[in-house]
């Protein structure tokens, strides 16, 4: 049985996120902004839950409220949890930071070097979305939800656009300054310490807690 | 007697982005020697940015282009290049890096500079252009202004022998554009400049070649014929 199903299952999982979130420092302001994803993203599948309870039953016997909440509220657990945690993570991380560990992974260099100018590109792109809501609630004279709206329905026409213009300048950068045929671990690429050792068995025993819980010990 | 090859040479070059198109730059040639500093100057699009594009072989042309008695083909690109310090007009797009001493100091790294020296040498650079103190800086939360510096710094890092600068002096406030022309003024690089920035242009460069839709329509040391094209209606 999943853990989100039952009452110790799910303090536990809330507990772990909150723990997490705490840790890490996440500012509040993201806290609430990937709440609020999340939750459009996972709640609406208990939209679901009162059609399963009175349609005609594709879960076999026992079929009730109960059996009809398990799995999107599996999905919302699960799924709200997974995405503060990652969130979180990310946002403790700076980009240097995140581009050392990129860096230290064992993987083909040109897929490292790829990898870590889509992390620096997505965090220009941010900027660069920030930069086209703000054109279009100023220019459209709007609040800020229906700017948002509008930001939601222009992306096809505006930022699209821009995006693709960027991508092709960025590439003409990369081959001009030499990005793909560099060594990227003259950045400090760091030898695997003490800390790193303890993070690594801290992972290796939520796992493996994570998964005694999910399917009991062996 | 030997004779040193130009910076820079366009023989009969011709860029069009569409077969069927008006070409972009049209039939030209010229030659920079080297040390050799010359202003291209011309109206919006008039090809200033194709121009320089062309010079490094980010665009297909016809005709031929020569950097230092090398003839530009995909063959010859990256040690062209390599000779080469280039400033795109929208700096945020060659900046790659998230640190600002980071992309300042990639030029050296990647010729196997140890990172201590090119890190040295980086936030020199980066003080030369007014910017030494946002060397651990974010790249994104620069403004405009500094984000053209720390790109310039990036591209003159390695005292490439060929400059080619695209708008350098835009989105620089007054003092920014005298200290960057200064800077540039005890570079031993030939240099061509995309400008409309004529104070800026007069300072450094003796030499103005003026596009007119795509052909030089001037090439010379007198710079009345750019301040007639500046005062066209």
């Amino acid at each position: 049985m999943s853990p989100a199903l039952s009452v110790p299952g799910t303090v536990l999982i809330a507990a772990t996120t909150a723990a997490w979130i705490y840790a890490s420092g996440m500012p509040s302001r993201t806290l609430r902004s990937s709440t609020l994803l999340g939750l459009a993203m996972f709640l609406p599948y208990l939209l679901l839950v009162p059609l399963m309870v009175k349609g005609p039953s594709v879960m076999g016997p026992g079929t009730g409220w109960a059996a009809a909440l398990a799995v999107p509220w599996g999905i919302l657990l699960h799924g709200l949890a997974g995405l503060l945690i990652a969130t979180a993570t990310v946002s403790m991380l700076t980009a240097s930071d995140l581009r050392s560990g990129l860096l230290a992974l064992p993987l083909p260099r040109l897929f490292t070097a790829i990898l870590v100018q889509i992390v620096h590109q997505t965090l220009v792109l941010m900027s660069e979305t920030k930069r086209v809501a703000a054109a279009v609630a100023v220019r459209g004279g709007s609040g800020r939800w229906r700017a948002a709206l509008r930001m939601l329905t222009s992306l096809p026409r505006v930022w699209l656009p821009r995006i693709l213009g960027r991508a092709d300048r960025v590439a003409a950068a990369m081959e001009l300054r030499g990005f793909a045929e560099a060594d990227l671990r003259v950045f400090g690429q760091r030898k695997v310490g003490g800390p790193d050792v303890g993070v690594m068995a801290l992972a290796g025993i939520a796992l493996a807690v994570a998964a005694t819980l999910r399917w009991g010990l062996p | 007697m030997t004779s040193v090859a130009p910076a820079l040479a366009f023989d009969c070059v011709t860029v069009r982005y569409e077969p069927d198109a008006e070409p972009a730059i049209d039939n030209v040639t010229f030659s920079l020697a080297a040390g050799e500093r010359a202003a291209v100057v011309g109206l919006n699009g008039s090809g200033k940015t194709t121009l320089l594009m062309a010079a490094v072989g980010l665009v297909a042309y016809e005709g031929e282009v020569c950097v230092r008695g090398t003839s530009v083909s995909w063959r010859t690109a990256a040690d062209v290049r390599d000779q080469i310090g280039f400033l795109f007009n929208v700096p945020e797009d060659q900046l790659l890096f998230p640190k600002v001493i980071e992309d300042a100091a990639f030029g050296l790294l990647r010729r196997g500079t140890a990172r201590t020296e090119a890190y040295r040498r980086a936030a020199a650079a980066l003080d030369g252009l007014g910017v030494g103190a946002l060397a651990e800086w974010p790249l994104q939360h620069l403004s405009h202004g500094q984000k053209q510096r720390v790109a310039l710094a990036g591209a003159i890092i390695t005292a490439p022998p060929l400059l080619l600068l695209d708008e350098p002096s835009a989105g620089l406030d007054p003092p920014g554009r005298r200290s960057l022309a200064r800077l540039l003024d005890r570079l031993d690089a030939a240099m061509l400049i995309a400008t409309h920035d004529l104070d800026f242009a007069c300072r450094l460069c003796r030499r103005f070649i003026v596009l007119e839709g795509g052909r030089i329509a001037h090439d010379g040391e007198d710079v009345s014929a750019v301040r007639r094209l500046w005062e066209m209606e």
